[in-house]
């Protein structure tokens, strides 16, 4: 009885909405922002007041100090009193500049320093083109190959006398697939389809195969033999660790436990998720041990226990024990974040992925970890960044990093008690390092945000 | 090759190799295994290492004379005293320090927090700059900045800054006055038990009044008259037993009352900031996880700002927030280790830094300093988990 009612059509008189009116003409700009949330009520207007009065004060102390009454040229901390009393003495940190970037690096050498990061950086960018072949060793490379290319730029040292033979041979190879890495860029960016093709039709009137990876290989093989008889016949004069130091050590040991961090953490990450009892227990305990122990005691543990640990005949210098510290650390907090990730992916991928046929490691490789990594980019971000200010620590195990560098100054006789400006100037160093990678890391969060 | 072709052997999928539950059992032996061989190696290089400076194991170690002195302690402490004692000063004044700063740091965190919700956008500009800048810059450097720059440049005792000639603040540290009681302690801590008894009396009778006839009894203002009366009294008994113990410049530097040394103000006032800022973004996080619909459910039935926050917002975020706040917590604990660098004497550098110096016993001393901080954690994140289980929802 009432479906007639409504069905019929004609009877019902056509609503039609009025076109909406604009907003009163008072409810709008900035003075009535201002009106509505800062001049709301007696107690407010009082808040905004005071912290505007505040913020005022505050800014003109900080520009007084750092700006208008600072001094940037003087040769020591005494003529910068005598100059202006109640400034900043930046003429301290200008001459102390290149130790806080390079430690105590030979000037003479510091070219190597900048050539390693420059090569560091200049390997990646090939990642910025989308579909490039072999993408995916751009990066494998970068972490398996780099640092010894790098430690060969920084360490010097004759290949095949204070080189060793395998740390020689990796500088090759490293250098090798430098190479090889732009060649296959240039070809993708000229249209080719990719350095693993281009040696196919040679290679195969040889051996009567098309062989695709063999022949990258052996032409990888050839260019770093090449090159490692090139590398005898050059000689870096060798620089020891103990002067490496500044913003250099920092980022090495930065660099170092964020590419480390990853791989240390998937794996102790799967184990603690694994079905076999040894494994699950032995990452389990090992996370938990390491995430509820300061860093600190995890340093002076790598400096003082390693040497214990290990035969006497090892040679272990203290950078090398910082890294094996900071490895172990930041690869067990990073394995929880991973965890975290791998739960959040549903039950269906991994049937899915059994369906299909794949195995474990196949699963894990191509399916679950993908998405999981994606899923926590923001956490792996926030611990990269928890990471780069606790490399501050290793100043007080005893290396010069920017840290010990800045406090370092106050030593110096022209600069002696010069605490305030080496410390104003690395805050705002770590501040705008840490505040872009966080920006950053928002961006990438919006822009990779997957919905299911 | 050739017996492949002719005969289909079935069998050679289900060989023994490739089966799941033997290949479990292969895995986890050989991890088992080399796990068992690592330990040994390490154990017999340490063995051999050991051997060869001269030098043994155990823990005997912690009966003899420490020789060192300490800068602070909680306990008295002399020269004279074993390396336990030097363990249990080391542990009390890192408990010490990051009891304190994980009350103030949740205070203030807790307000800033709040603060970044405010509406005034002064306010809430202000809130989140202070976190930005507060997390971004990494505390050693904090910890140094203000133990080099502010509390060492105080001024010298003889000009120290006081508190009506009560509480003194120079480049040492802060003197604080004490009082202490002539008669046993026994008395006051048998009023404070009254005190307690009585006031648990009165919130269980107000709540039975309430189940009973519905009204609200002033169990608050009944509480105030009890616990007033309750201070009177024990002042009014005890007073004449009392004795207060007022620091007093003497020569060079001060006597009687308190001290607490500049590092601990440097590393407490440092860490509070940045454990402030790490709070302020777990309940900032915990209150915007609440629906909007509360908000506007509160707004209908009349609450002012406040009570919105009070009676709506806050009990059902600290839902969320508890367990990262515990998560801050512990991190507090770990961090108190980084006033290492400024001398203050917390169990690290009392005893993994001079201890290991004066006695070489590497081994022990950081298994016992990690050991401490792996039972810490375990008993923290005990009893978060279960206050947790209490709060959460009761999910039917």
């Amino acid at each position: 009885m009432s479906a007639s009612k409504y069905t019929d059509n004609s009877a019902v008189k056509r609503f039609k909405a009025a076109p909406a009116r604009p907003p009163l003409k008072q409810n709008r700009g900035v003075f009535h922002i201002l009106r509505q949330r800062c001049f709301n009520n007696i107690g407010n207007s009082v808040l905004t007041l005071l912290i505007l009065l505040g913020g005022f004060y505050l800014i003109k102390g900080m520009l007084d100090w750092a700006v208008i009454n600072a001094v940037f040229v003087a040769d020591s901390r005494r003529q910068c009193m005598e100059i202006s009393p109640d400034g900043a003495c930046w003429a301290g940190i200008i001459s102390w500049f290149n130790g806080l970037i390079y430690g105590r690096y030979p000037i003479e050498e510091q070219w190597r320093v900048n050539a390693g990061f420059m090569i560091a950086v200049a390997w990646l960018l090939p990642l910025m083109s989308k579909g490039l072949p072999l993408r995916n060793f751009v990066l494998l490379s970068w972490i398996g190959l780099f640092p010894f290319l790098g430690g060969y730029l920084f360490l010097g040292g004759q290949f095949g006398q204070e080189l060793g033979l395998l740390h020689g041979l990796m500088t090759s190879l490293a250098l090798a697939y430098f190479v090889l890495n732009y060649l296959n860029w240039g070809l993708h960016k000229l249209g080719k389809q990719g350095l693993h093709e281009v040696f196919v039709p040679v290679l195969s009137q040889w051996i009567q195969r098309r062989v695709h990876l063999t022949s990258l290989l052996l032409v990888w093989g050839a260019l770093a033999i090449a090159i490692a008889f090139g590398l005898t016949q050059v000689s870096l004069p060798s620089v020891a660790i103990e002067r490496w130091g500044g913003l250099f050590l920092t980022f090495i040991i930065a660099g170092f436990a964020i590419t480390m961090a990853i791989p240390v953490g998937v794996v102790l990450a799967l184990g603690r998720r694994s079905k076999l009892p040894v494994i699950h227990w032995l990452c389990l305990v090992t996370i938990e041990l390491v995430r509820s122990v300061p860093l600190i005691t995890v340093l002076f543990m790598a400096v003082t226990l390693l040497p214990i640990f290990l035969p006497a005949d090892v040679e272990f210098n203290k950078l090398a024990q910082v890294l094996v510290a900071v490895c172990i650390f930041a690869g067990a907090y990073m394995a929880e974040n991973i965890r975290g990730g791998l739960q959040a992916i549903p039950a269906g991928q991994y049937e899915a992925a059994k369906t299909l046929g794949f195995g474990y490691w196949h699963t894990m490789l191509l399916v679950i970890l993908p998405q999981a990594l994606r899923m926590m980019i923001p956490n792996i971000m926030t611990s990269f960044i928890s990471l780069l200010k606790d490399t501050t620590l290793v100043s007080i195990i005893g290396l010069f990093d920017i840290m010990l560098m800045a406090r370092n100054i106050a030593n110096d006789k022209d600069w002696i008690g010069l605490h305030t400006e080496p410390l104003v100037m690395i805050s705002i160093l770590f501040f705008v390092i840490c505040y872009g990678m966080s920006q950053y890391s928002l961006n990438l969060e919006k822009r990779l945000k997957v919905d299911r | 090759m050739n017996s492949r072709t002719t005969t289909p052997k079935v069998s050679s999928n289900h060989g023994l190799l490739n089966k799941d539950s033997t290949r479990a059992t292969v895995i986890q032996a050989v991890t088992l295994g080399l796990v068992l061989f690592t330990l040994w190696y390490v154990f017999a290089n340490a063995a051999e290492n050991l051997d060869r400076l001269g030098m043994s194991f155990g823990f005997d170690f912690l009966s003899v004379t420490a020789g060192f002195n300490i800068s602070w302690s909680l306990i008295p402490y002399d020269p004279s005293m074993s390396y336990w004692r030097v363990f249990f000063v080391g542990v009390l004044n890192t408990l010490v320090l990051s009891f304190a700063v994980i009350i103030v740091g949740t205070l203030i965190g807790t307000i800033v927090g709040i603060m970044r919700l405010s509406h005034n956008p002064l306010v809430s500009q202000l809130a989140r700059w202070y976190v930005e800048v507060v997390r971004n810059v990494p505390l050693l450097i904090q910890i140094i900045f203000w133990f080099t720059v502010i509390f060492s440049t105080l001024p010298a005792p003889r000009q120290s800054y006081h508190f009506f000639d009560w509480a003194f603040l120079n480049n040492r540290g802060l003197y604080l006055p004490t009082a202490s009681m002539s008669i046993s302690g026994w008395w006051a801590a048998l009023l404070i038990a009254v005190a307690m008894v009585s006031l648990w009396l009165m919130r269980r009778w107000s709540a039975n009044v309430k189940r009973e006839t519905g009204k609200h009894p002033q169990a608050f203002y009944f509480a105030l008259v009890v616990w007033g009366v309750a201070v009177v009294i024990s002042y009014g008994v005890l007073s004449q037993w009392l004795s207060w113990s007022i620091p007093a410049l003497k020569g060079f530097n001060f006597s009687g009352g308190a001290f607490l040394p500049a590092s601990f103000g440097a590393a407490f006032v440092a860490m509070t900031v940045y454990r402030s800022a790490a709070i302020a973004e777990t309940v900032r996080a915990g209150m915007q996880s609440i629906d909007k619909g509360q908000h506007e459910a509160a707004f209908t039935i009349g609450f002012s700002r406040f009570q919105t926050l009070r009676l709506v917002l806050i009990p059902q975020a600290v839902r969320a927030i508890i367990p990262p706040m515990t998560n801050s917590w512990l991190a507090a604990t770990k961090d108190s280790s980084l006033a290492v660098a400024i001398g203050f004497p917390e169990l690290v550098s009392v005893f993994m830094q001079t201890s290991i110096n004066q006695t070489g016993r590497a081994i022990e001393i950081i298994s016992m300093v990690m050991g401490f901080y792996i039972i810490i954690s375990l008993l923290m994140s005990y009893l978060l988990n279960r206050y947790n289980e209490r709060v959460q929802y009761k999910v039917r």
